[in-house]
């Protein structure tokens, strides 16, 4: 009985430990940094820097669906376990970065190879924690005519492709499959459990350019049907559901308001 | 500055030895709250991550000058300046490129003077006290409080003496309805319980200034925010030690307790 009055206490003296919270205000990242993922599952093993992977970058040339369904990209970051091997083979990085793939009239570098070359450059283009490398592509130069917005990468992204100033490639040749379109549903709203706060009008229609189905459905989101996914804001924040992309590469959760934005009769 | 309050004293002659026995001495240790800054200074902060090493001296920021132009959330939402000195990575370049400082309708050189000379010395200064003698005009005309900058902001805000700016592209909608007043009990039995008024913190504040960063939103997890936290800087000492009316104004959220 003791015993467990102990365990009992200890348990309560844990919950309250991990439902303390630091009641710090989180640091924002810098727009060139939102997105930016960096992936060690054997680089510094095998003698190399971690890599630094830019979403901002790659998000200007393809959907999202394309690296994360076609090319089978998981969503966390080193949760992939990419290899030298696999890019060698063409997979992940290897499919496009392969010294053949001609993009914007430029030949898109090869990733990994046998035969490092002498100088390790191509390597630090990736793998380049703490290397001070000098990027290709300048963030803010690359980024100067893109329609702006706050938060996140600081760039409007959908608005770019409306304008034509993006033009984002879905299908790879020999890699996607064809797919026949289907017919997205309407926008809808989800209801808010807090008294007071707006409820969230959510559009497939949007979601679908980039995402197509299998990007959220149904490994995020299991049902197609609405109600079957019971999740929470504290859930979304901890990085799950819409937080799956919300809180690091797609616009993040600050602006409470850009989603809350139906207000409720009462 | 030792803490005490007013019915604690009187409670302790008359009850101290009631309570002595149940309540152990060390929850009535006096803190120490930390030392106030004169009035003109108060809110004042030296921003120095990267001015001397490039030959200027340090940035004086006067967020007394601001918050008649603009509330909290313009700035520390919206320009996404972090709550901590020296922690926005703020250049001359970015400022240059419409970020933080240098954001259209701020100091881009039109709203307010930019990034040229003469200007360079009205932020390098170096001088937490500079525009002392404009803080003493400003003073005059706003209503008083007993502490902080000895200026009842809320109040200057809701009558019009000063009307800050409250967005600049990111509009808030006017349908977010948190009215309630919150009760918060005081972690000592003798001490009225805080309340919080969501209402006059939206008036300066966007939901993300505070949530869930500072104060998460899970129901009933409140209850770790100890006075002594947030004389740390944490919870509600992240604003009320150093902008915000400060810890001393004991009355403004214990209604029924005396100020220091």
């Amino acid at each position: 009985m003791k015993k467990s009055i102990v365990v009992f206490c200890l348990l309560l003296v844990f919950a309250g430990t991990v439902w303390a919270q630091t009641g710090l205000k989180k640091k924002r990242p810098l727009p060139h940094d939102y997105g930016k993922v960096v992936i060690n599952n054997y680089s510094e093993r095998a003698g190399l820097a971690p890599v630094v992977f830019d979403h901002w970058i790659h998000r200007s040339k393809f959907t999202c669906r394309l690296c994360h369904v076609d090319l089978a990209f998981a969503m966390k970051a080193g949760a992939t376990g990419i290899k030298a091997e696999d890019n060698m083979k063409g997979f992940y990085c290897g499919t496009c970065h392969n010294g053949k793939m001609v993009l914007d009239t430029k030949v898109v570098f090869e990733a990994c190879s046998k035969t490092a070359p002498e100088d390790k450059k191509r390597c630090e283009r990736c793998h380049s924690i703490g290397k001070n490398v000098k990027k290709e592509y300048d963030f803010y130069t690359y980024t100067e005519k893109f329609p702006k917005e706050r938060f996140g990468n600081g760039i409007n992204w959908e608005k770019a492709e409306e304008d034509g100033i993006i033009k984002l490639t879905d299908y790879l040749e020999g890699v996607s499959i064809k797919r026949t379109g289907m017919v997205v549903q309407k926008d809808f709203s989800l209801e808010t459990k807090v008294h007071g706060m707006q409820n969230v009008i959510f559009s497939h229609r949007k979601h679908t350019v980039w995402n197509g189905c299998e990007v959220c459905h149904p490994e995020i989101f299991v049902g197609v049907k609405k109600g079957n996914t019971k999740y929470s804001m504290p859930e979304i924040f901890e990085g799950k559901f819409c937080g799956v992309c919300h809180t690091n590469v797609a616009f993040p959760l600050t602006d409470c308001q850009r989603c809350h934005t139906k207000t409720v009769q009462q | 500055m030792p803490y005490k309050n007013g019915s604690a004293i009187i409670s302790g002659i008359v009850l101290g030895c009631l309570i002595g026995i149940f309540v152990p001495m060390a929850s009535y240790g006096h803190w120490t709250l930390p030392p106030l800054a004169p009035p003109a200074e108060y809110g004042n902060i030296l921003i120095n991550r990267t001015s001397e090493r490039n030959g200027v001296k340090p940035v004086t920021f006067s967020h007394w000058i601001h918050r008649q132009e603009a509330t909290c959330r313009v700035c520390h939402f919206e320009l996404e300046f972090n709550m901590k000195v020296n922690t926005t990575e703020i250049t001359e370049k970015m400022n240059k490129a419409g970020l933080y400082c240098g954001a259209a309708s701020c100091h881009d050189g039109k709203a307010a003077f930019g990034h040229e000379k003469p200007h360079c010395e009205k932020c390098h200064n170096g001088n937490i006290s500079y525009g002392k003698e404009k803080f003493a005009e400003v003073a005059a005309r706003l209503p008083r409080s007993n502490y902080g900058n000895k200026i009842d902001w809320a109040k200057a805000r809701n009558k019009r003496l000063i009307i800050p700016l409250h967005f600049l592209t990111v509009k808030p909608s006017k349908d977010v309805k948190f009215t309630s007043k919150l009760k918060l009990d005081a972690e000592w039995p003798n001490i009225p319980p805080a309340v919080f008024p969501h209402k006059s913190h939206i008036q300066w504040l966007d939901c993300n200034n505070c949530h869930p960063d500072i104060f998460n939103i899970k129901k009933k997890t409140t209850k770790h925010f100890e006075m002594e936290r947030m004389l740390k800087g944490e919870f509600c000492g992240v604003c009320h030690l150093n902008v915000a009316f400060p810890l001393q104004d004991c009355g403004s959220c214990h209604p029924g307790m005396q100020s220091e």
